[in-house]
């Protein structure tokens, strides 16, 4: 009899957890049959090529609940369990699969544990020597009120009990806190919340890397386009990184490997780290199959998932080739797609909190055409003429001056709020002033109706966004007018049109650019 | 017929990144047509925007493109690429709008790229309202009173001369973007114009809304000698007014009568064939009048949807790639089917267990947002589960949502019963619990839900026999009630929970009792012939097998 492993599945497609997830659990199963395994799959959603009739040895189509999961386990006597692969679903069965003495392949759970407990994962990066955002636990609204006036504003709030973002949120005072403690979550001793400072305008870096316990290899470094504060699956991003220095990157790579080897991490792990004033800070570590894992594996050509699913079953990374990091000659660009325009009046805007339902790829020998690619691929049809509307807040108006500038030497029309219109004008942007909505007419809602603007570039402020802000946004979307909420975002787009403007868009096969790679295509 | 020789190239158009309305089923198809045609021997060049799909794996097709799913863009890789085939019917709208428009640009022409699985007109005559409905009208099937316009001013005449509530549907976009029921000429002065912006030509449709009726989808394929096979009847749990990509639906049909039955799948082969969609799957949608069996015809979808992704795992029979394999030239009973290895794809599957599909929602994640379902798509994501009964297929179903309860249990509901039941929303079959343990008549729930009785007098049942199992509150429940309840879908956990016990104490006890799951297989013709590519469910259904001396 061959041997059997079962892989649990990611259940139903959910915002923060969808077809990356499946994707993993495909490979998964493709990388067991390959090395002669009889590979069993557990999973619920008919919309995935997971519960296709052919991509594992046996389907079975049943909840992912202990009760069901242990009744397969029973019948197929398995000799391990993959559960690192379907996100967040099966991870919360690690402990009681465990319990009952099933074998978990990969990672041992308790890693998950060290990861996922703020006092175990301080005192690892104390012992190696990294650096994390100060931070504190509140048990009351006193404690964090304490705690948020030690660290200093604005702070990352959430609850402690919930993951992938939910009811996360950025605080810029001590009024927002308490109305966050009020209306937002319960804080008590059994559902405390994590404060942590929040890093402003710091980058952020997406790593996943795969490990066997000897070596660890990098599979993809991700710089983030937005600034720090929006949740990683929406936040556009691109590898390898194009602003960070050499060094920084350098020692993103060397504390991820330091991680990675501390945890002892036998399959994949993602770090998320943030980087301010040339410091790097880690935020968090996941030592599971990432959202990122599928983009990163097609942007340099290794099937990550697979390779991980080989080392669990004890293959090594020597054995199977990948003992370098795979280094680029070109540039790949994830961007993200929302479902605002089906929520109404919902407010189209970025936070902690992920909102995404997918993702694209652009992929170029530029970061700018690939950027292009990829918010063409997403919907935002980039004008390279017209009218540009900018109302920005006021701690991001010094630095939409230069875009403003450079979109007018492109032959943009620049329109704007008065506020903002005040510092361009002062500044020497030619700029036409339009009345907010509720300031006159015709406004800018009347302008977007006309079809008259084909680029809003428009950032929240941090606080509770005023009615109107929240309108020119939500038409924007209802309109599907190109809108950029970020001043990181404003600027790629900047550099994407200048970039349109001046060359064609050209179309290559993707083993085409495996064959551009600097070890050939070889690995 | 033998598989087509005139062409060697063929392009996949996938349908992007996974959005409301289209999500990763069209990897699915898109997977199993690059494997069929490979299979055959075709290079294969696909293009799709979005990296996190099996699709776009190296190994999948001989070029990829991972580039933005514009006309203008695959223009380009035509060019580069000279494709002599162009299959446009498994990825989605997305995959088909920018067929349409490759077509209206005069680039397949060009290139002299030919449309295999669907041709421009059969796309027409489906995409088109208007088209469509004279084609229905041709072969005497009904559709909603209806009417087209270009602008506000047309769109109000419209509206008045069918007479409140209308719903507005958008021409040529997915998942129903912008579409929406209206019940005052203010509401509709609105949404007509959110309709008239979402649409690609700026068209939208105005339709007598059917409110109450029941809402059917068949899943039918079709091949050049104009074989056409029903893969599965699929059924909506809520009545129409709810997309059903937002319904709880059920598979197979569980409420009509044969003579019902019999005469949609009469209209839906009548229908592929007058539409034209000469090989491949299309998905019919029906309503029919609850009071005296009326039926029209809603929508037909000429290309592989996600009831087709559906309807394949529910069946086991794999529609995209035996869509691919007719595109190609071959027909239904020359394909085998790989379950079964023995019966050609020309026989219809037969199933003789019942599937619940239950869509998962998100609006937590938008404040602001009202969780009220309409004709606008709104999950991300859904479930699918098999028993031998709707029973026990609702519970587990229920139980794969991952939202905390694991089964039909109870849980906070936040709006008035009445308003629950009536209004459709993500909770309904909860407030339907609610509503029989009040104490409401299966009649009086009727009256607001318009849910069809057989579903409500069902949902009773497990209703009901939580009750038995309370009886047992903080003792030792008996082997008859473990056993009834287990075949009734409710999870050891569930049971614990109604007794007082954890999960683990349930579960101990049951296999002390000795009731054990059972796992039957997903065959594709009831046992009648055996399955090579098992895949299975689990019951707790032992029939009693009787056994002849």
């Amino acid at each position: 009899m061959e041997k059997r492993v079962i892989i649990l599945g990611g259940g139903p497609n959910r915002i923060g957890q969808g077809i990356e997830f499946d994707y993993c659990c495909v490979h998964a199963s493709f990388a067991l049959k390959e090395d002669g395994y009889e590979s069993i799959m557990v999973n619920c959603n008919p919309e995935t090529v997971s519960t296709d009739y052919d991509t594992s040895t046996r389907l079975y189509f049943e909840p992912i609940t202990f009760e069901d999961v242990m009744n397969i386990i029973e019948k197929e006597k398995p000799i391990g369990v993959i559960l690192q692969f379907g996100g967040q679903t099966p991870l919360k069965l690690a402990l009681p699969l465990k319990n009952e003495g099933v074998k978990i392949l990969g990672t041992d759970p308790v890693a998950i544990d060290i990861a996922e407990d703020r006092k175990k994962f301080s005192k690892l990066l104390e012992k190696l020597n990294l650096n994390q955002p100060p931070n504190g636990t509140a048990f009351t609204y006193e404690e964090a009120k304490k705690i948020a006036n030690e660290l200093g504003y604005p702070v990352l709030v959430r609850p402690s009990y919930v993951l992938g973002g939910r009811a996360m949120e950025i605080v810029y005072d001590e009024e927002s806190l308490k109305e966050y403690i009020e209306k937002a979550v319960e804080v008590s001793p059994e559902h405390p919340i994590l404060i942590d400072k929040f890093l402003e305008d710091a980058i952020e870096v997406d790593v996943d890397a795969i490990c066997d316990g000897q070596i660890c290899v990098i599979g993809g470094v991700m710089e983030h386009i937005e600034e720090a504060g929006i949740h990683s699956g929406d936040s556009a991003m691109v590898l390898p990184p194009y602003s960070l220095k050499k060094e920084i990157v350098e020692e993103i790579k060397e504390s991820t490997k330091k991680i990675a080897l501390s945890l002892n991490i036998i399959g994949l792990i993602n770090i998320q780290y943030a980087i301010k004033n040339d410091k790097v800070y880690v935020l968090e570590v996941n030592p599971r199959a990432s959202r990122t894992i599928p983009f990163v594996s097609k942007a340099i050509g290794i099937p990550l998932a697979k390779l991980a699913t080989k080392i669990m079953l004890g293959k090594n990374l020597k054995e199977l080739n990948f003992t370098e990091e795979i280094e680029l000659n070109y540039f790949a660009v994830k961007e993200s797609v929302f479902p605002f325009n089906r929520f109404g009046n919902v407010d189209a805007v970025l936070g902690p909190e992920m909102k995404s339902t997918g993702e694209v790829m652009g992929i170029d020998k530029s970061f700018e055409i690939a950027y292009a690619k990829s918010q063409l691929a997403a919907g935002q049809n980039l004008p390279i003429r017209g009218n540009v509307f900018i109302s920005v807040k006021d701690k991001d108006k010094p630095h939409i001056i230069s875009i403003a500038k450079e979109l007018e030497i492109l032959g943009f029309k620049i329109l704007a709020s008065a506020g903002t219109g005040k510092v361009l004008s002062e500044a020497g942007v030619n700029v036409k002033i339009i009345p907010k909505i509720y300031e006159g007419r015709p406004n800018i809602l009347d302008y977007i109706i006309n079809d008259e603007i084909s680029l809003i570039i428009n950032t929240p402020s941090g606080k509770k966004p005023k009615k109107d802000i929240v309108s020119i946004r939500t038409i924007a979307v209802q309109r599907n007018i190109p809108l950029i909420t970020t001043i990181p975002g404003a600027k790629a787009t900047l550099y994407a049109i200048k970039k349109l403007k001046e060359s064609q868009l050209n179309v290559i096969d993707i083993k085409e650019y495996y064959k551009m790679r600097k070890d050939g295509g070889n690995n | 017929m033998p598989k087509r020789t005139d062409i060697k190239r063929i392009l996949l158009i996938g349908s992007g990144p996974i959005i409301i309305g289209q999500a990763c089923e069209f990897d699915y198809s898109g997977s199993q047509a690059c494997k069929a045609l490979k299979e055959e021997g075709y290079e294969v060049i696909l293009v799709n925007s979005n990296p996190a799909t099996i699709m776009t794996d190296p190994d999948m097709a001989d070029k990829i493109y991972i580039e933005p799913l514009i006309a203008e863009i695959v223009a380009k890789i035509i060019e580069k690429e000279r494709p002599d085939a162009l299959l446009p019917t498994l990825g989605g709208q997305t995959a088909l709008n920018i067929t349409t428009q490759l077509y209206e640009m005069g680039i397949l022409d060009k290139f002299k790229v030919k449309l295999i699985g669907a041709n421009y007109y059969a796309i027409k005559k489906a995409e088109d309202r208007e088209l469509f409905k004279k084609s229905m009208e041709k072969i005497g099937l009904k559709v909603p009173k209806s009417g087209i316009a270009h602008n506000l001013k047309e769109a109000e005449e419209v509206a008045k001369k069918i007479g409140f509530p209308v719903i507005i549907r958008p021409a040529y976009t997915l998942g129903g973007t912008g579409s929406s029921i209206a019940y005052n000429i203010e509401e509709f002065r609105e949404y007509a114009e959110v309709g008239l912006k979402a649409s690609l030509i700026s068209e939208i449709l105005i339709e007598q809304s059917l409110y109450g009726w029941k809402e059917y989808e068949l899943e039918v394929m079709r091949d050049l000698k104009d074989n056409v096979v029903i893969i599965c009847s699929i059924e909506n749990f809520d009545p129409m007014g709810v997309h059903t990509g937002d319904s709880i639906t059920v598979a197979p049909v569980q409420t009509l009568t044969d003579k019902e039955y019999q005469n949609m799948r009469d209209a839906a082969i009548k229908i592929i064939r007058e539409i034209g969609v000469e090989t491949g799957g299309s998905n019919i949608q029906f309503a029919v009048n609850p009071e005296n069996g009326e039926m029209v015809v809603i929508e037909m979808n000429p290309r592989v949807s996600r009831s087709s992704a559906l309807a394949s795992k529910a069946t086991g029979f794999p529609i995209a790639k035996i869509a691919t394999k007719l595109a190609i030239g071959y027909t239904l009973d020359e394909i085998p089917n790989d379950i079964t290895k023995k019966t050609p794809a020309c026989f219809e599957p037969t199933i003789d267990y019942c599937v619940v599909k239950i869509p998962k929602f998100n609006f937590e994640k938008f404040p602001g947002s009202l969780p009220y379902l309409s004709t606008s798509m709104k999950s991300v994501g859904e479930v699918m589960a098999i028993g031998r009964t709707f029973k026990e297929a609702l519970q587990k179903a229920l139980r794969s949502l991952e939202e905390n309860f694991f089964g039909l249990e109870d849980i906070n509901l936040k709006m008035e019963l009445e308003d629950g039941l009536r209004i459709p929303n993500p909770y309904r079959v909860f407030y339907i619990k609610k509503a029989i343990k009040e104490g409401k008549t299966i009649d009086e729930i009727y009256n607001l839900c318009k849910i069809d009785k057989w579903f409500l007098s069902n949902i009773k049942e497990i209703v009901d026999f939580e009750k038995e199992i309370e009886k047992f509150k903080n003792r030792e429940i008996d082997y008859e009630t473990m056993k009834k309840a287990k075949e009734l879908g409710f999870s050891d956990r569930q049971i614990g929970k109604i007794v007082g016990k954890s999960e683990i104490e349930i579960r101990n006890l049951r296999k002390r009792y000795g009731i054990e799951v059972d796992y039957k297989c997903v065959d594709t013709c009831a046992a009648e012939f055996i399955a090579y590519t098992p895949y299975y469910y689990s019951t707790y259904e032992h029939p009693e097998v009787i056994k002849l001396e």
